[in-house]
């Protein structure tokens, strides 16, 4: 790789997105057909940075310019296994949710795909920076389209759920922005991979504390962890269904990015002393997150309440390998741990980005979310029932399919680590199965035929179209999960080994 | 010839392309979604017993296994190795499995023909052979979870097949659920062992190395202490056989589960999946054997034993057809666990392969009744035996097996069973659990004589008690697998007479099966006493039967000879009420819980604290505004006025005429001039 | 010979009308006119410096030169302009033309 290949995937969104500006909003078609032409070259790219990745390898592809070299402020971009499926996963739920959105978005298309390309180059932007500086810059620049992409196009509540959503988040950063200049104060560095290689606050364990939780109190609202996870269901069922795919599949990774590239390398003392702390969450979240899933009645809000519950499954494998810093026969638990962790996030990205994109075409339909609504729709919509099933069955963690992956990993890892979290743990197992297949499955498709949907169609083109790269995703990675493993565990073992 | 062996990894792949195939592409075409899952199963069935009898032969493998990789995941800086295997339990299996699933495969086209959703019913049991198959050929613990659930999800959709029923609709999700209690019990089992080992591959569990560490090590339970760590091992895993064989206490789904199409009944609920609980004890049976003084052994022992007997008295008072199998499947998989725990290995395996058989020859068989007489309850049937010749005479077959009568297939493997736990209670006196499994399993076997007795008479003797019955023998797509079902159930259990058994036992080659199966462990002695007894305990419960139902044929109308049992009938048929039991103290306050929670998420704590967050930010703003108004804003005002004020006085200068100001600029000068002249430097 | 004072008295004159031309006129024509008086004044200065004081150097002659073609470019642009602004108000009295006055 001889060209900037972060930097084109980063910027090629940003430029599209001004393209896009300066097209004629009435030309809606061109911009539709553009905006998804931009959307594949980081698509391309980044399928080009996977295969060229060398695993092991440590951070690759890495741009180094002075930006703000009065306050050593640099561009610093590069990507490692850890990043660079999250990249890949970034590119593609964009590329589909631009897709989508063009059959269903019919109000103000212009500000929409604009809106939705800047939101891109946010999101890039959080994956390859290794500048602190940069990181916050793209950290904040993502929120802003995602506030107006629920505000202006979301449901009936939508702008109290986008100020909640910008707010809360807001909070987070606020803090995190304080914690970075700690840390420059302490190491003298903006760049991330140096200052973590320098320790901050390594002389003062309470400093380096309240850095700690500053961070984490930021990621931990992206995540979100159980108690901070509230203005995820409002936010998830205001967005229009391209928004709630990308807060699902993205924005969610962005704070478990976060914690695997800063706050573990980091503070990684601290980390292990907090660790039953945030286990404890993970665990409630897990448990917890599914259990109220399993009360809703409103689609949306379900699948919502899910991804809390499979989020705790990403905190709980990377606080069992904080938890176990320091001994050195855990190495193999910690690395199963994280490795399970971070297949998990992206497992979740496809998977529940597949289940929002599944109530967004019951919903362009029906106008309701309420399964008390529907029932034996199977016959009547079979394509949609096989695909919503295969997701449903995945979510649930079914062997076979990817999200089973992350699960075992995840568990494998606390098990052997912390045995106790790992059994709680597994009740969100079964809760998940039941709130998969009582409340989704058997309330919308099976049993006795509802005759008001009658005139319910199948699935269009365009839709299968979205949804099958997914599915492929899905069992592609769950017959053979070496494929993303092996990219994953390179990087997990470099990143244990350095703590 | 090793290349042969490797063949094993594609035993799985063809019913899994028959799978995908008919799914994706001929969902309309049923004749050729038909021929597709025959020609999977076909396939494989033909390379399984190529497989199986050249393994037969091959002393290397039946006690070394041969092991064919398929791919390993990345741990850290190991690997989690995952494969498919050859050896002697991995042979029994494959010499049933395949053939099983043929003949229902074939048995369907006639059961299903005419079916809306035809040509998706042979994908799903198609992909249910991939799951049954793919666990018998895994070489480890993971690969056969993750077949275990694929399983378990083709249950769900082939139970709740009619999925418009809300009955069906239930019982599937009652299967999946119940039996994920028990899957998440045995993943936790399956965690421990491979964190203690490092390892899930039966090869390295099973080496000397391994087992001797793991009698070694021990493990804190809360609550219980400290312990060896090879029992809860067993146990958890243990938990996942529960849920999926249906014991005690996880047994309730399977009755239920007969709301599937029949042939589904005799595919998963009695031949094959079920079975597969009980192939996971027998595959880890060196962990549950390892200190057999230990919880393993007893609690599975005890939980066998229970069950069998629980539901063969529940089956007596049962009226649907498959009901009443249903419940001898669960007893019949309790023996075989019971005689896991009291340590017959072989036998258990044998009741396996047997049993699966003959188990599967009976639902076929009723179905087939079903297909006939267009009804399930037994009590509107009677005199099928004129008009379905060759299902009577099959399920005949079938029924003797069950009801273990020599010389048929049952009967062989029952008596080793007996005979073994008899052996052991010898062993160890009265005050032992082989004693109390040998008591209860005698006592199921005189019971299940009785409730098959109950069953034939009623469905094949007598005159049809309901008007509107107007049997016909099934076509022969269906008849001829109950013949060839038949054949096994009859002639099956010769494979594994006892050696010293006269005649017969030199003949069918000293127990073959013994010496393919369970080279490690010997044999159990013959029992003339024990068999003795079973034999007896056999007949008298057929002539109990006979006595009760088919000297006097039921006439319609008439009541069941089991009610006059009074309250003891009532609860039999109710099951103990232990569904009841369930819903009202497991599933209703777990229900409840969540709502609570989502209230308290909702309503009461989380998202109103959040939202009191915001209302005092509000609030501390608004205040902050008048504050802002009044005083800050005032002074800002304020400058800005005075500034106004002399901006409007100056401003009367600015005249906006060119010429005024330039009489200004040449005055201006011209004072200049005049200062730069006349002022002293 | 008519010493160099002669001229600059004159140019001094010239200067002063010019000026007063300029600031007491209303006629737009009237204030250019003032203002070619002012230039020309500046010129016999100009020319009277140059041919008593340096009669080697040229700079003196140029720059008369010079400030005859921008007296009458600006002449040219003046009169466009004056032109233009009575075509659109039909008026050339400057004290009319006040948009820009508040």
């Amino acid at each position: 790789m001889d060209f900037p290949i972060l930097t084109l995937i980063t910027f090629v969104p940003l430029l599209g997105s001004l393209i896009v500006l300066c097209m004629p909003k009435e030309k809606e078609r061109l911009i539709k057909q553009f905006s998804i032409a931009v959307s594949f070259i980081p698509l391309i790219l980044s399928i080009l940075l996977w295969v060229n990745l060398e695993k092991g390898g440590g951070i690759q592809f890495e741009e180094l310019v002075a930006w703000i070299p009065a306050i050593r402020v640099n561009y610093h971009v590069g990507a490692d296994g850890l990043s660079v499926p999250l990249i890949f996963l970034t590119a593609l739920l964009t590329t589909l949710s631009l897709f989508y959105s063009s059959f269903t978005i019919k109000n103000r298309v212009k500000e929409f795909f604009f809106l939705f390309l800047l939101l891109e180059m946010g999101m890039f932007g959080v994956f390859v920076s290794l500048d602190f500086v940069l990181f916050y810059v793209f950290w904040e620049i993502g929120l802003v389209p995602m506030y107006f992409l629920i505000g202006v196009w979301g449901g009936p509540r939508r702008e109290y759920a986008a100020i909640k959503f910008f707010i809360y988040t807001l909070v987070g950063s606020v803090a995190m922005l304080l914690a970075i200049i700690g840390i420059y104060l302490n190491t003298g560095t903006f760049d991330i991979i140096q200052a973590a290689a320098m320790r901050p606050f390594v002389e003062n364990f309470t400093l380096g504390a309240l850095a700690f939780w500053a961070i984490f109190l930021a990621f931990a609202i992206k995540v979100p962890m159980f108690p901070f996870h509230t203005w995820l269901p409002d936010a998830h069922v205001e967005a229009p269904t391209a928004g709630s795919v990308i807060l699902a599949g993205i924005l969610l990774k962005l704070g478990c990015y976060g914690f695997f590239r800063v706050l573990l390398p980091m503070f990684p003392e601290q980390f292990h002393r907090f660790a039953p702390i945030i286990a404890v969450l993970a665990v409630i979240s897990i448990v917890y997150g599914a259990m109220v899933s399993m009360a809703q009645w409103d689609l949306k809000k379900l699948i919502a309440y899910s991804s809390v519950s499979h989020m705790g499954y990403v905190m709980l494998g990377l606080a069992a390998a904080a938890f176990a810093i320091g001994s050195k026969d855990m190495l193999t638990s910690q690395a199963i741990a994280m490795n399970g962790a971070v297949f998990q996030m992206f497992n979740h990205g496809i998977i529940t980005g597949a289940l929002f994109f599944l109530v967004g075409v019951i919903y362009e339909r029906a106008h309701t979310r309420d399964l008390k609504a529907f029932g034996g729709l199977a016959s009547k919509v079979p394509y949609y029932y096989g695909i919503m099933l295969v997701a449903g069955l995945a979510s649930l963690g079914l062997p076979g399919l990817a999200g089973f992956w992350g699960e075992f990993f995840v568990f494998r890892g606390t098990f052997a680590i912390a045995p106790v979290y790992a059994a709680v743990g597994v009740i969100g197992i079964v809760f998940t199965a039941a709130y998969i297949l009582w409340k989704v499955i058997q309330h919308v498709f099976l049993g006795p035929f509802n005759e008001k949907w009658a005139n319910l169609t199948d699935m269009e083109t365009y839709e299968k179209i979205t949804l099958w790269p997914l599915v492929i995703f899905m069992v592609l990675f769950g017959l053979y999960p070496p494929l993303i493993v092996d990219t994953i565990n390179a990087a997990m073992t470099r990143l244990l080994s350095g703590l | 010839m090793t290349e042969l062996y490797d063949w094993v990894r594609l035993i799985p792949l063809f019913p899994f392309l028959a799978f995908a195939i008919i799914l994706l592409f001929t969902q309309r075409n049923q004749k050729l979604s038909t021929y597709l899952a025959w020609a999977g199963i076909g396939i494989t069935w033909l390379l399984g017993w190529t497989i199986v009898f050249r393994a037969i032969g091959d002393k290397h493998v039946l006690e070394e296994g041969f092991r064919a990789p398929i791919f390993s995941i990345p741990t850290g800086r190991g690997l989690l190795e995952l494969g498919f295997q050859v050896d002697a339990l991995t042979t029994a299996m494959l010499f049933m499995v395949p053939f099983v699933c043929l003949m229902i495969f074939i048995y369907s086209k006639g059961y299903m023909h005419g079916d809306p959703r035809y040509s998706r019913f042979f994908a799903y049991i198609s992909l249910f052979a991939t799951g049954m198959l793919g666990l018998i050929v895994s070489d480890n613990l993971l690969l056969l979870y993750i077949f275990w659930e694929v399983m378990g999800l083709c249950s769900y959709l082939l139970i709740g097949f009619w999925y418009e029923k809300p009955s069906a609709m239930k019982a599937g999700l009652k299967a999946f659920i119940t039996t994920r209690i028990g899957d998440v019990i045995m993943f936790l089992g399956m965690l421990l062992l491979y964190s203690v080992t490092g390892t899930l591959s039966f090869h390295e569990i099973f080496s000397e190395e391994t087992l001797h560490f793991l009698k070694e090590t021990t493990v804190w339970l809360p609550l219980v202490g400290t312990v060896s760590v090879a029992p809860v091992i067993a146990v958890l895993l243990f938990g996942g056989a529960v849920g999926k064989s249906a014991q005690f206490p996880l047994h309730v789904w399977l009755p239920d589960a007969m709301e599937g199409p029949t042939p589904v009944s005799a595919l998963i609920h009695a031949a094959t999946m079920v079975s597969a609980g009980v192939y996971l004890v027998a595959r880890m049976f060196p962990i549950f054997a390892l200190l057999p003084e230990t919880a393993s052994m007893s609690v599975v022992a005890f939980i066998g034993g229970f069950t069998a007997l629980l539901a063969a008295t529940i089956a007596l008072a049962q009226d649907d057809i498959k009901r009443v199998l249903a419940y001898s499947t669960i007893s019949q998989l309790g023996y075989m666990i019971a005689a896991l725990g009291v340590g017959a290995y072989v036998a258990a395996t044998f009741h396996l392969i047997t049993h699966a058989f003959f188990k599967a020859l009976l639902f076929l068989g009723s179905g087939s009744v079903i297909h006939g007489a267009g009804t399930q309850d037994m009590m509107e049937m009677g005199g099928l035996r004129k008009k379905m010749p060759i299902t009577f005479w099959t399920f005949v077959a079938g029924m003797l097996a069950l009801a273990g009568v020599p010389p048929f297939a049952g009967f062989w493997s029952k008596d080793e069973i007996l005979a073994h736990a008899f052996e052991e209670f010898m062993h160890k006196g009265v005050m032992s659990w082989p004693f109390f499994v040998w008591l209860v399993l005698s006592l199921g076997a005189l019971l299940t004589a009785f409730y098959m007795a109950r069953q034939v008479f009623l469905t094949f003797y007598g005159e049809p008690r309901s008007h509107h019955m107007h049997a016909h023998e099934s076509p022969k797509v269906m008849t001829y697998p109950l013949i060839a079902l038949a054949v096994f159930a009859v002639f099956l259990g010769f494979v594994g007479v006892p050696e010293e058994f006269p005649v017969l036992g030199p003949l069918f080659g000293h127990n073959l099966f013994h010496h393919i199966v369970g080279h490690q462990y010997p044999a159990t002695p013959l029992n003339w006493g024990v068999m003795g007894l079973s034999v007896l305990l056999a007949l008298t419960g057929l002539f109990l039967g006979w006595l009760v139902y088919g000297r006097n044929p039921l006439k319609e109308g008439q009541p069941d000879p089991m009610t006059k049992l009074g309250p003891v009938y009532t609860l039999l048929r109710n099951k103990y009420y232990i569904d009841e039991f369930y819903s009202k103290f497991i599933v209703r306050p777990a229900v409840a819980l969540a709502t609570l929670l989502f209230r308290f998420d909702n309503s009461w704590v989380i998202d109103p604290f959040v939202n009191l967050v915001g209302k005092i930010g509000v609030w501390l703003s608004d205040l902050g505004r008048i504050f802002d108004l009044n005083i800050i804003d005032g002074i800002v005002n304020g400058v800005a006025a005075v500034t106004a004020w002399f901006g409007k006085i100056l401003r009367l200068t600015q005249t906006g005429k060119a010429q005024n100001y330039l009489l200004v600029a040449i005055l201006t000068v011209l004072l200049l001039l005049g200062l730069y002249l006349y002022l002293p430097m | 010979m008519v010493p160099l004072s002669w001229f600059l008295v004159l140019g001094a004159a010239l200067f002063c009308i010019g000026v007063y031309g300029v600031l007491s006129r209303r006629n737009a024509i009237g204030i250019l006119m003032g203002v070619e008086l002012i230039l020309n004044a500046v010129n016999i200065n100009l020319i009277a410096f140059w041919r008593y004081r340096t009669p080697d150097h040229l700079t003196g002659l140029v720059f008369a030169v010079f400030v005859m073609a921008i007296a009458a470019a600006e002449a040219a642009v003046g009169l466009a302009l004056i032109i233009a602004i009575y075509r659109t108000r039909n008026t050339v009295i400057v004290e009319d033309v006040d948009l820009l006055k508040m």
